[in-house]
């Protein structure tokens, strides 16, 4: 019989030396997470770390999360809004620990989430570069702001006819359909679903097959609204990819984003119009139609102030005609005492056609006096009264 | 068939018959005509201001 030792002797001599060798420290290392196992009622998660090297694998190990340290995936996805999953690589700090039973297991005890939020920003500026290299006429970047070709195309007076891209039975359907539904104004508009899976690896190619067919539609839609549901943790991945936002930056109609990113911005929000949620969409065009509506009605009060001023300007006008015209009436001269002489029916304005010994009518307020011209003389000293 | 006035040619005429009155240039047997004339003017634009007004509050209330 050889010499031997129980298993547990071997197994805590390698502890020991395991322990000897790395208890005092941590290390940082990068690797790409698989089979994450997530316990969030015990607060536990486990996972391999992996490394590949040109499509082979290098190295495998096994990792956990403690109850204690869990905290960090949720820290994870809140900043990175990205969901803790197998395929995401991480740079995490460890402590190597030997298990008599379990074996050789790497503690998480924390996650580079500054260098991943770097990493995501890095790739967003370098697919923001290639936009603006590929787009140099139809996208410009003026302190940080993107007017594209899409969102600098104007507005229609008034939105009615909607191209709508979501995910059927979402939340963000529902609460885009629902705002423009029980708008205040009682405004009716035209909603034409297209549907397809806003989330995921894939989902980019979707809306783009969606966005396609809206144009080879050919119906006048007035926009395209794109919104994802808000609720669970979302990835934004394909609203940062450049095929899509290309596509919207160039695309012919206006296009609204509602895609619920409340961090920073998508680079297809940057290429379009972004509204932040598919209510915050829905208020805005309601909004938009009321601002058309409220404008008419300015309008229709300036016209009719304009029209009221006339009137009246043309009423005192005529008033002032009246008053003139009646004080110049023959009537007005006879009220003030005055009498019009008449002779074979002609008024005489000149005494000279008047013969001494011809009859005259002499024409006053309430009566006529005929008369005989006795006498004739000069008034040289013009003297009336 | 004469084509109908309008208001601004009305008054345009009214206008006129007023200054020649305040000028005096009016003489007495022309008086009774003119004034005759100036109070179908004003009839034509009182007639047609009035229509304008009805119709516009018609128009305002019709909201």
């Amino acid at each position: 019989m050889q010499e031997h030792i129980p298993l547990s002797l071997l197994a805590e001599q390698i502890q020991q030396t395991i322990q000897n060798q790395f208890e005092q420290d941590s290390y940082w290392v990068s690797a790409r997470i698989m089979n994450v196992k997530k316990y969030e009622s015990n607060r536990r998660c486990y996972l391999n770390l992996e490394e590949s090297k040109n499509g082979t694998k290098i190295a495998e190990m096994k990792a956990v999360f403690w109850s204690n340290y869990y905290s960090e995936i949720e820290k994870f996805e809140k900043y990175i809004q990205q969901p803790f999953k197998d395929g995401t690589e991480i740079i995490c700090k460890v402590k190597v620990r030997f298990h008599k039973i379990y074996g050789l297991n790497l503690d998480i005890i924390q996650l580079d989430i500054a260098h991943k939020l770097g990493a995501l920003e890095l790739e967003r500026q370098q697919t923001l570069e290639k936009l603006l290299l590929s787009n140099q006429s139809s996208i410009k970047e003026i302190d940080g702001q993107y007017f594209t070709y899409n969102n600098q195309l104007a507005l229609p007076l008034v939105i009615k006819n909607i191209a709508f891209i979501t995910a059927a039975n979402s939340d963000g359907q529902r609460d885009f359909i629902q705002e423009l539904a029980k708008n205040k104004h009682a405004y009716n508009f035209h909603i034409d679903e297209y549907l397809c899976t806003i989330q995921g690896e894939q989902a980019h190619e979707l809306i783009l097959e969606q966005l396609a067919l809206i144009v080879k539609n050919k119906h006048p839609y007035d926009i395209v609204v794109i919104v994802r549901g808000g609720g669970s943790l979302g990835d934004f991945k394909p609203f940062d990819q450049f095929e899509l936002a290309n596509k919207v930056a160039n695309y012919p109609i206006p296009i609204f984003t509602g895609i619920g990113h409340d961090r920073n911005q998508s680079i297809v929000d940057l290429m379009a119009r972004e509204f932040k949620t598919p209510t915050k969409v829905a208020a805005y065009i309601v909004d938009y139609n009321f601002e058309f509506e409220n404008r008419l009605l300015r309008l229709k009060e300036r016209i009719f102030d304009r029209i009221d001023t006339q009137i009246t300007a043309a009423k005192e006008s005529l008033a002032y005609a009246k008053r003139m015209i009646k004080l110049a009436s023959p009537e007005a001269i006879l009220d003030r005492g005055f009498a019009i002489i008449k002779q074979a029916g002609e008024i005489i304005t000149d005494p000279k056609k008047i013969k001494t010994g011809t009859a005259i009518s002499t024409y006053l307020k309430d009566e006529i006096i005929e008369s005989v011209i006795q006498k004739k003389e000069k008034n040289e000293k013009r003297n009336y009264i | 068939m004469k084509k109908e006035i309008t208001y601004k040619q009305a008054y345009e005429q009214l206008e006129a018959l007023v200054e020649a009155l305040e000028s005096g240039e009016i003489s007495l047997e022309q008086l009774a005509n003119k004034v005759k004339e100036a109070k179908d003017l004003i009839a034509i634009c009182e007639k047609k201001l009035r229509k304008v007004e009805k119709e516009s509050n018609q128009a305002m209330q019709e909201e």
